[in-house]
This record gives structure tokens, C-alpha cells and sequence, in this order.
């Protein structure tokens, strides 16, 4: 008789979200145990963490009568018991042939979260017969299974919110509660916190004998700044969470590329939004695909250059001034800036014998359809990843920079705000209208002298600023405000934007930092150019939000415009 | 525009209405699609779009864009002094239209109203769904659909790219 493909869901299906959500916690604590395991296989409680997670997701799903899943936890859990029991070494193959199972199993949980939302009917992930064959008989070569895309190990439905997959789940400390109703907390706060604020600025309150009404409002303002203080933390996950993942990515990495790298994380109890820390997941992976598969060299050639044979990459995270700065850093070859200029000419992405400054030229690596590798392997070579990258950063309204030592080693910086939900920003005023500008995307603000200033023929007017020559962005053009300050020496010039996009915004007055609950702008409007949503000010008036680099992007197709226009 | 089909299987433009002033003249909008009526307030212009949208303003902790109904409709004269703001909601957007002043609540029966004729000045008929004539009062009666959806500003923008409108 042939292997089954499909099984059927019980029909009493209550209670199988909660089964689906615990079971992926527990399989990512497995992998993690397993990762530990491979460093040292004598790690007994790492191996009782791997065992507990089989047998529990055995025993739930026995109790559920998802019988594919308990035969397969079964075979997993019988073959680290003959680990445990010494009958089996815990060789490489062994520890492959366990993620596998993992990979496995958590592809089951997805079979089945996806049939709830169907008619009941879930299929077998491909391989399942042979990966269940392979266990039984120890065999890790069998297994043929495609290298599951890590990202969806995350099976939680939308319902749940997960504290931290540590490997000892202290599960009477947490409880779940639906994000949606979350979301909500906290847009709600953020509105009590804009309405006590107008209370504040109230006239009546500056005039007359008024103190003891003056009183009652700070009291209530500090009891509002600690609740919204509370509620942001609530959105907040470390992102040891998204780390974790890495390492697996680096293991299967190396491993396929015949080399041996490590990752070294640090600062990964540093906190983010859940959401950014989703996003920031898939930009990782890529990145750090790239830099063991193209950045760290063979073993052969590491000796060669007398470099320490194991290839390390470092990630690291650090909050500072309401930003997490997460850092990738491989020790490498670098970036080779010949080769890139070659492949860039080559691809007709730049003019040949074009000026570029060392920055623009790795900012090529951000290029659309850019690669560097001859042959496109299956892991990273497409040339689609890094651009990509780049605009998943930008949805997070986050920034990238690379630097590198050509020969030693590439660092990635990344800039993200600590929370979509509220925009840190700059206040700023461009005649009677008002701006927010993220404080991501804000370097400095200066106010020239008129020998910083000059004429750029045929690309406009620049500012030079510490040897760099920077084009000037009129905001006031660019938006259309009758009234605004033109002479760049009595107004101020704000310098934003990365590497070969570094401009200098001219707005009038800086008006200070401002905290905001970013809205967005209603779909009636559809895609406002420049505007990236509104926020709330404190006198009660929306304010836009400039998307800084969409608003370089039409000052320069602005100034291209008009530079042919002269052209004829 | 709330469509009711009676016997005759005819769709039926009667029942309640909101009536208001632009200039002299008096409109109406099927009660159903107001949501509330507020005073006039400063309005954040937002850069780059038509000039019938007025830009948005802050309704409760939402952005709720305003648009200029005179413009919309294409009247040469602003308004003397601005009025107050209707909003409106159909297909899960909410809108603002600014109007001079808001008159009342009125019921309207089919035997009043009757199809907007093309008027030729420069009024945008296409956004008329009839013309109320009942109790000494010339009423037109605005397709709030057709209002919307003449308000897609991403229309108007691609419209306005090709061209010099930077």
C-alpha cells in the first residue's frame, strides 16, 4: 500500500491552537538545545531540553490524535534516547539528522495550522516518510529534505504573544494576550497622553490663581508618562529572539560551504518592538548568508593569510538615544572596491571612469540586480537580496551603512527605532508649516556661513560640510510653502540621509524633539510623495512626517527635471 | 447613495437628507453616509495633492482628510468666511467636506425629486443624483459615490506627473 499524504483533523479542533503555539516554542527551545548540543555533546541539560520538547509535543499530540506527528516525535525522541543511553555517538550526522527533525516537526505544526483555516484536511510536508525512515534507521544521508526557510519556524498564530524562547520556559510568568487588544492599549494611551497635554497648554492655566489646579495636572501628567512608558515596554521582545534563529543559519551555511565559522552575539537582551524584530529577521538571514558564503574565506585561504582558522561573525546590539544600532561584522575578505566598480560598469549601473567616493562604491552592494559571484549558487548569489535589505529597512524607517578593511573584515551598521508605534523626531518649521523628521535619518543640523555655500553647475546648489560637498534640498520648493525662509545662511540646514543619498535639508527653524504616534495618512489620499503619515502635536494640529528618502528622491528628479529643461 | 428598490423593482432616491449652504445654493446628502458635523478647525495642508483637497486634520487621534467641496465642485468664488466641517463616510473611508453652513434634516419623497438636467455653469452634474424641489426649497442632491470617488487623488496626481508640476 502506498505511504499516506493527507490525514484528516480531529474534529474537536479547540484546542489545537494552543497545542500549535506551545509546540513551536518548545521546538525552538530544541533547536537552540541542539545547536548546544553540537558545541558539547556532554551538555545533559541541554539534551533533557531537546527531549522534553519530543515528549511533550508526543504526549499533546497523542492526546489530540494527530498520530502522524506522535509517530514522528517518537522516532526523534527514541533516537536521542540511544544518544543518552551511549548504544549511539552523537556525531555530526546525528546532530544534522535532529535538526532535521525539528525542521520536520515544526513543518508538521505548519501542515496543521494551515488546515484550520481550510477544511480539515492537512497535507504531509514532502519528505516525511523518508525523514521518518532515516530516524528509525539512524541514517542522516536519507533525509532529502530542501533546507526549510528558517523564517517560518514562527508558526504562533496571530492570536498569541510570546515571551522570549528561552530554554528553560518559565511558563508561570507569562501570560498571552491578543496583540490586537494590545494595539489598542496602547493607541489609547498614546491618545490620553496627547489629550493631557492640551490640558497642560491650556490658557486658563497660565492665568489667575490657578496653582492648585497647576498641581493636580503635573500630577496627573507623571502618572500619564509612566503609563505610556509601561505600554511601550509591552510591545518590547530582546532580540535574542531574532539571534537565535542566526545561528542555525550560520551552521547550515558553513556546513554547505565546507567552512568553519562561528557567531558570536552580544547585547541580545536589548529590546525592540515585536514588530521590528519580525522584520528585522529576513534582512539578517540574507545578510548573514552573505557574509560566510562570500565574506569568510575557505580554511586553505585563511591559512594562507595567516588568519585564525575558525571565520567569526560578530553581531551585536546597542540602544542608544531612543535607537537600536545592531551591527554585522564578518572577519573576511572585505569588500574589494575594483571589483565592485568592474561589476557595477559591467551591470551599466554606473558611467565608466564615474567619481565615486569610497562609500558610494560599497553602497553599490545595494543595487538591484548587483552580485558579485560568477556563479549564482542557491544560497545568496541571486543578486535580489541586498536591495531588498535596504527597503525592508526603509519600511522600518531604519538605516544601513557598510563599512570595510579590504582583507579583514565588513561591518553592516543598521539604525532602528526602538518602536514603529511612536517616532522619536525632530520638530521642525518651513514658513507657517510644520514638519516631523526622524531622528534615525537626522546626522546634525548647522547653520552655514555663505562661503560654505555654492553652485553646483548643472546639479544645483551644495553646502561643504567637513570636505564633503552636499547637495541643498529646499524643502520649501520641494513642498510648495509660500513664505519660507530662502537664504540657507539665516535658516538651518539639516544633514540626512546615508552614504551616497547624504543631503542637507533647508527648513527655517528647528522647534524642538517630539515624541509621536505616527498615523497614517487616510488611503483617500493615497501615496503622498515626500510624506510618509501624520501625527498628533501637542496643540492638537497633524503634522507630516517626512519620508526623508523619498524626499531626496524628488529633489533630485526635480533638479534633473529642470536641468534638462535648461538643456533644452 | 442608500439605493432602496420598492415594488416596482425602480431604485428609489427618497428618504432623509442632510441639507447645507454653498454660496446660495443648497445641496443635501443622504443622511446615512454623515457621520458628525464639526466646526471649522486649522487644516495641516499637505503638499502635492489637487487643490480641492483642503489637507487633513485631527479628529479624535485620527487623520481625517478634508476636502474643499466648492472646488469639488467646481465653483469659481471661495467662500467668504469657511463654515464647518460634514463628515462623511462610504466604502470604509472617512472624509471632511467643508460647507458654509448646515441648514437641517430633511425627508424627501421620490414625487420630489428629479434627475439632474446638464446645466452647463460650470457645476459638475456628473455628482448629482437629483434635484429636490419641494416646500419653496431647490435642493441638489449630491451622489456622495461620485463625490468620493471624484476625491481618488491618486487619479489627479498621475494625471499631474507627467507634466510640469513639481
Amino acid at each position: 500500500m502506498p505511504p499516506l499524504t493527507r490525514d484528516t483533523l480531529p474534529d474537536d479542533r479547540e484546542l489545537l491552537p494552543d497545542f500549535l503555539a506551545e509546540g513551536s516554542e518548545y521546538l525552538c527551545a530544541a533547536e537552540v538545545a541542539l545547536l548546544r548540543l553540537e558545541e558539547d555533546p556532554t551538555d545533559e541539560e541541554a539534551l533533557n531540553t531537546v527531549f522534553r520538547a519530543f515528549h511533550t509535543v508526543k504526549g499533546t499530540a497523542a492526546f489530540l490524535g494527530l498520530t502522524h506527528i506522535v509517530t514522528f516525535a517518537h522516532a526523534a525522541e527514541s533516537l536521542l534516547s540511544r544518544v543518552r543511553e551511549h548504544q549511539h555517538p552523537y556525531t555530526r550526522d546525528c546532530a544534522t539528522l535532529s535538526l532535521r527533525a525539528v525542521d520536520m516537526l515544526t513543518a508538521l505544526l505548519v501542515s496543521v495550522s494551515d488546515a484550520l483555516d481550510g477544511d480539515g484536511t492537512w497535507l504531509l510536508p514532502a519528505g516525511y516518510h523518508d525523514a521518518l525512515r532515516a530516524l528509525t534507521e539512524c541514517n542522516p544521508d536519507a533525509i532529502a529534505l530542501a533546507p526549510l526557510d528558517v523564517s517560518t519556524n514562527d508558526v504562533v498564530t496571530d492570536n498569541g504573544v510570546t515571551d522570549a524562547a528561552r530554554a528553560e520556559l518559565t511558563v508561570e510568568s507569562t501570560i498571552r494576550i491578543r496583540t490586537d487588544r494590545l494595539d489598542r492599549l496602547i493607541e489609547m494611551v498614546g491618545e490620553l497622553v496627547i489629550a493631557q497635554s492640551m490640558i497642560a497648554g491650556d490658557a486658563t492655566l497660565q492665568h489667575g490663581d490657578t496653582s492648585a489646579l497647576a498641581q493636580k495636572v503635573t500630577h496627573t501628567a507623571k502618572i500619564v508618562r509612566e503609563l505610556q512608558d509601561l505600554s511601550m515596554s509591552m510591545r518590547m521582545v530582546p532580540l535574542r529572539t531574532t539571534f537565535q534563529k542566526l545561528a542555525r543559519v550560520v551552521r547550515d551555511t558553513a556546513m554547505k560551504t565546507g567552512k568553519n565559522v562561528q557567531l558570536i552575539t552580544q547585547g541580545d537582551e536589548v529590546e525592540i518592538d515585536r514588530a521590528l524584530a519580525d522584520m528585522l529577521t529576513d534582512p539578517l538571514i540574507h545578510m548573514v548568508r552573505n557574509a560566510v558564503d562570500h565574506g569568510i574565506e575557505r580554511p586553505s585561504e585563511r591559512d594562507a593569510t595567516r588568519k585564525a582558522r575558525i571565520g567569526t561573525v560578530r553581531l551585536s546590539a546597542c540602544s542608544a538615544s531612543g535607537q537600536v544600532v545592531v551591527q554585522l561584522t564578518d572577519d573576511g575578505r572585505g569588500l574589494n572596491r575594483e571589483q565592485l566598480i568592474t561589476k557595477a560598469t559591467q551591470r551599466g549601473l554606473i558611467a565608466p571612469n564615474h567619481m565615486m567616493t569610497d562609500s558610494d562604491v560599497y553602497g553599490l552592494i545595494f543595487a538591484p540586480g548587483f552580485s558579485t559571484t560568477e556563479s549564482i549558487t542557491d544560497i545568496s548569489g541571486r543578486g535580489v537580496g541586498m536591495d531588498i535589505v535596504r527597503r525592508n529597512l526603509e519600511t522600518m524607517r531604519g538605516s544601513i551603512e557598510i563599512t570595510t578593511t579590504p582583507g579583514a573584515s565588513t561591518t553592516f551598521t543598521m539604525r532602528l527605532p526602538l518602536t514603529l508605534a511612536v517616532t522619536d523626531g525632530m520638530l521642525v518649521r518651513v514658513g507657517g508649516e510644520r514638519f516631523i523628521v526622524p531622528l534615525t535619518h537626522i546626522h546634525m543640523s548647522v547653520r552655514p556661513d555663505a562661503e560654505m555655500l555654492s553652485t553646483v553647475i548643472g546639479q544645483g546648489e551644495a553646502v561643504l560640510l567637513r570636505g564633503e560637498l552636499l547637495p541643498i534640498i529646499r524643502l520649501h520648493r520641494v513642498f510648495d510653502v509660500p513664505d519660507a525662509e530662502q537664504n540657507p545662511t539665516h535658516g538651518l540646514l539639516m544633514i540626512v540621509g546615508d552614504g551616497d543619498r547624504r543631503s542637507a535639508l533647508l527648513v527655517d527653524e528647528l522647534l524642538g524633539q517630539q515624541q509621536v504616534v505616527a498615523k497614517p495618512l487616510s488611503p483617500a489620499l493615497g501615496n503622498v510623495p515626500g510624506v510618509s503619515g501624520g501625527a498628533i502635536l501637542g496643540d492638537g494640529r497633524v503634522g507630516l512626517i517626512l519620508d526623508v528618502n523619498e524626499t531626496v528622491n524628488l529633489s533630485h528628479l526635480h533638479q534633473r527635471r529642470l536641468h534638462h529643461a535648461y538643456l533644452g | 447613495m442608500p439605493t432602496s428598490v420598492d415594488a416596482a423593482g425602480a431604485t428609489s432616491r427618497a428618504g432623509k437628507y442632510l441639507t447645507f449652504y454653498l454660496g446660495s445654493e443648497e445641496y443635501g446628502l443622504a443622511i446615512l453616509t454623515v457621520s458628525e458635523i464639526i466646526g471649522m478647525q486649522p487644516v495641516t495642508r499637505v503638499p502635492r495633492l489637487p487643490p480641492f483637497v483642503r489637507g487633513v486634520i485631527n479628529l479624535r487621534g485620527k487623520v481625517l482628510p478634508v476636502t474643499d467641496l466648492r472646488r469639488k465642485l467646481g465653483m469659481t468664488h471661495e467662500a467668504e468666511h469657511d463654515g464647518c466641517i460634514v463628515v462623511v463616510h462610504a466604502h470604509g473611508l472617512l472624509m471632511g467636506l467643508v460647507v458654509d453652513r448646515v441648514s437641517e434634516v430633511v425627508t424627501l419623497a421620490d414625487a420630489d425629486i428629479t434627475d439632474a438636467p446638464a446645466f452647463g455653469s460650470g457645476i459638475r452634474t456628473e455628482l448629482l443624483c437629483g434635484i429636490a424641489t419641494g416646500g419653496g426649497h431647490v435642493r441638489l442632491l449630491l451622489d456622495i459615490d461620485a463625490v468620493l470617488a471624484a476625491t481618488d487623488v491618486s487619479v489627479a496626481t498621475s494625471a499631474c506627473s507627467g507634466g510640469n508640476c513639481l
